[in-house]
């Protein structure tokens, strides 16, 4: 079975939302998938801060268009897009402990319900290392 | 299949997944290829365009088998065999 390692940076919705689509992709072909959240990203991932993504990164004056693109295309949130692919296929969700404290989340326990770990740098490398596709966003 | 064999074809199972964009019909076609039996055949009805390859493809790599596609007004059916 082909592995996927993903290395998620951006914690801006409109890559968030395309994190989500191709982990829904590798979920329809059974793929196993590691997802390492890392320095913006980990914000989006402590809890309760799903709905509060402010931020659309390289097109903020385009955030109203996008946003109401999403909702006329029926597009699922981000969230929803990790939530279907974690029950379709093998999909781990590991926080950067250093990205974590950074936005005050320091326990498993501080994050949303798609996380799995904490872990370090060393896991994320040996996991692209590992992995048949690699991709960072 | 010709397009005329396709259309009487006996579908097992329709999934109408004109309401989602990419990759909703995907999503749906995975889904719903679990509730029935190999050799069976399944139909997906779409009107996104990415769907006419990216269902074909996904159903090769995966062992199911491609019959072909049907198009109709704003929208078009996709043709598969379980594998």
């Amino acid at each position: 079975m082909a592995k996927l390692c993903m290395g998620l940076f951006s914690g801006s919705l409109d890559k968030l939302t395309a994190a989500g689509v191709i982990l829904s992709g590798a979920a329809a072909d059974d793929m196993d998938v590691e997802v390492f959240v890392l320095l913006q990203g980990a914000r989006a991932f402590i809890k309760g801060n799903e709905n509060k993504i402010d931020n659309l990164s390289e097109a903020s004056h385009l955030k109203e268009e996008f946003i109401s693109a999403l909702d006329t295309l029926n597009v699922p949130t981000w969230y929803e897009f990790f939530e279907m692919s974690k029950e379709m296929t093998n999909v781990k969700v590991y926080i950067c402990s250093l990205a974590g404290k950074i936005w005050g989340g320091e326990k498993l326990e501080d994050f949303n319900d798609l996380t799995d770990e904490i872990c370090g740098i060393g896991e994320y490398l040996t996991a692209a290392e590992e992995a048949d596709i690699h991709m960072f966003i | 299949m010709t397009q005329v064999e396709l259309i009487d074809v006996a579908v097992k199972k329709s999934v109408d997944a004109r309401g989602t964009a990419c990759p909703g019909p995907l999503l749906e076609a995975k889904k719903a290829i679990g509730t029935i039996s190999s050799g069976d055949i399944m139909e997906v009805l779409s009107a996104d365009e990415g769907t006419k390859r990216d269902i074909p493809k996904w159903a090769n790599k995966k062992g199911h088998e491609y019959l072909g596609t049907v198009e109709e007004s704003g929208f078009f059916k996709i043709y598969l065999r379980k594998g």
